[in-house]
């Protein structure tokens, strides 16, 4: 077996990179609110980046192992300990069979991963292990984690290739006010170029009804449409940025409802997302307006650094 | 209409092929899907049609904004011609009016200016379309032909509504499989189970099918339910008069 759940923390669920090529079906593909840290905890672990991994939102759990493996944590920082000894985040770290692992509450971000070496034994269904909560799919049941759930490792391992190369600075996330770039579309045309504009020149603020399936912004001046926030139902990607009627702003994350029918001023360039993921209540977000040409190179720079990351490691 | 190419962020591309919910261009998407799935193009990830609309998740680092748009482009300028296929068989979906359900029944009733049992009679009298799924795991996104109502969705969309509702707009209705938030006019319950992953056909209705709403009592409701947990609940069909 592998890990036994003393305290589910409050929201920790079992996600893999995604579950893709049901979307047309309206299933949400669900997956990481932080690729970046969920990918580097699988790489530090030695697993394939899209592995199945924990991720724990605000407060972690405490998990009793019952059998030794390596794990890593990444993400906003949550103090984890092994039988009460801090251990370091951003490193692959040997626990033993019989010690718990316990975290305090996250600082400096909203979430953080744990990745064990060879992922975790949970059923996959259409063909991930994420879940998916509103629709009760993948994972431990389709729900978060609870007091007594035991799950399985795949493979455990004690040693890992290059054991001591396995450990990078911590991520650094901003605090309090963050930036985003965006790609405007596809339904930037409901808006006068005037209003699209302000959109760019004011901020707006995480509320608190904020969840994996999007983070709420308000803004003191709610947009206009030239018509309203209506559209002929369309497809939905992980940053859209949807402006219903109201004005008001939701950004759709990981948990995202596959289509929709609000206008969509914009999307988040992937590379922007996890600081959106990380972002806590009462943050104050700024858009910037980037070409399709800029988002795509910086994709492509963060998949170099990750898969630079993984030749590294000899992965 | 000519098609626009509109982008959704660094990973995904909109192609618009027409402005209005019709068998005639929901049918173009299907085509251009159907095209892009017999002549692929490498580094498309997953394709997702809509009313009007194909949406498609790609790599970057497989293909860029501007070839993925030639090669798509290349192959919409090979579709055209070919009728989609559209099914005969309608489902008969059993729909309750109770309030318990139908949050907004009155308020809908109101504002078209009719009178509660005019308005479940114009919701319930005429034959849907599936276009589509989407949002959630088996959410029928459904229209007639016939009646359309005036009202749109709520300024202010709800943060909850139940699963298995049946909500409304204009010459629309879709079935709501589980508990979401939902911004749409709530006017009836379905006692069947929208998604069943236990099932191996999990959803309902697919994309293709026709529905015919059947109005219920509460008790009905109540007992159809019953059957639909022991799993002894079938949907009757019939086939469909007259080709529209």
């Amino acid at each position: 077996m592998g890990i036994i759940v003393e305290n589910p923390g409050i929201q920790t669920t079992v996600q893999d990179e995604g579950r893709f090529g049901y979307q047309q079906f309206g299933v949400s593909p669900a997956g990481p609110m932080d690729t970046q840290s969920f990918y580097l905890a699988n790489i530090l672990a030695g697993n394939k980046r899209g592995e199945s991994a924990l991720e724990i939102t605000f407060m972690g759990p405490s998990l009793k192992f019952e059998k030794d493996n390596i794990i890593a944590v990444t993400g906003a920082d949550v103090s984890p300990t092994v039988d009460g000894a801090p251990i370091p985040m951003y490193q692959a770290v040997l626990v033993r069979a019989g010690s718990t692992l316990a975290f305090g509450v996250a600082s400096g971000g909203s979430r953080a991963y744990i990745a064990f070496t060879g992922g975790l034994d949970v059923p996959v269904v259409m063909g991930s292990k994420a879940t998916l909560m509103r629709n009760k799919l993948g994972g431990v049941e389709g729900r978060k984690l609870e007091k007594g759930d035991r799950i399985g490792f795949c493979n455990p391992k004690t040693s890992l290739p290059k054991m001591e190369l396995r450990r990078l600075e911590p991520e650094k996330f901003p605090e309090k006010e963050i930036t985003l770039r965006v790609v405007t579309g596809p339904q930037d045309s409901a808006f006068t170029e005037e209003e699209v504009r302000k959109f760019f020149w004011y901020g707006a603020t995480v509320t608190n009804e904020s969840d994996r399936m999007g983070i709420r912004l308000e803004r003191e001046e709610p947009l206009h449409h030239i018509k309203d926030g209506n559209i002929l139902t369309d497809g939905v990607a992980f940053g859209s940025i949807q402006v219903p009627t109201n004005g008001q702003v939701i950004i759709m994350m990981a948990d995202r409802q596959t289509t929709g029918g609000y206008t969509k001023i914009g999307t988040v360039i992937s590379v922007d997302l996890p600081k959106l993921a990380q972002a806590q209540p009462g943050y104050r977000v700024h858009f910037v307006r980037v070409g399709i040409q800029l988002a795509q190179e910086l994709y492509l720079r963060k998949q170099k650094e990750l898969k630079g990351l993984e030749r590294y490691l000899g992965q | 209409m000519e098609a626009q190419f509109l982008t959704g962020g660094d990973e995904s591309l909109y192609v618009k092929l027409g402005d209005e919910i019709s068998l005639e261009v929901n049918g173009r998407v299907k085509s251009l899907m159907q095209k892009l799935e017999a002549d692929p193009v490498d580094g498309i990830a997953e394709m997702v049609p809509t009313y009007a609309t194909l949406m498609i998740h790609y790599r970057p680092e497989k293909i860029l904004y501007g070839q993925l748009v030639e090669e798509v482009k290349k192959r919409l300028s090979e579709t055209g011609g070919e009728k989609e296929e559209v099914s005969q068989i309608v489902k008969v979906l059993p729909i309750c009016y109770d309030r318990e359900f139908a949050w907004d029944l009155d308020e809908c009733a109101a504002f078209e200016n009719v009178s509660v049992e005019e308005f479940i009679r114009m919701h319930s009298s005429h034959e849907y379309y599936a276009y589509m799924l989407g949002v959630a795991p088996g959410h029928a996104y459904m229209a007639r032909f016939e009646e359309p109502f005036h009202f749109k969705r709520r300024t202010e969309p709800r943060v909850h509504i139940n699963g298995r509702s049946i909500v409304a707009a204009e010459n629309q209705s879709n079935l709501i499989p589980f508990d979401q938030p939902c911004g749409w006019n709530i006017v009836a319950g379905t006692p069947c189970n929208i998604c069943d992953y236990s099932k191996e056909e999990p959803f309902l209705v697919n994309a293709g099918d026709w529905v015919k709403y059947q109005p219920v009592s509460r008790k009905e409701y109540d007992q159809i339910r019953a059957d639909v947990e022991k799993g002894t609940y079938k949907l009757e069909t019939y086939v469909k008069k007259a080709v529209k």
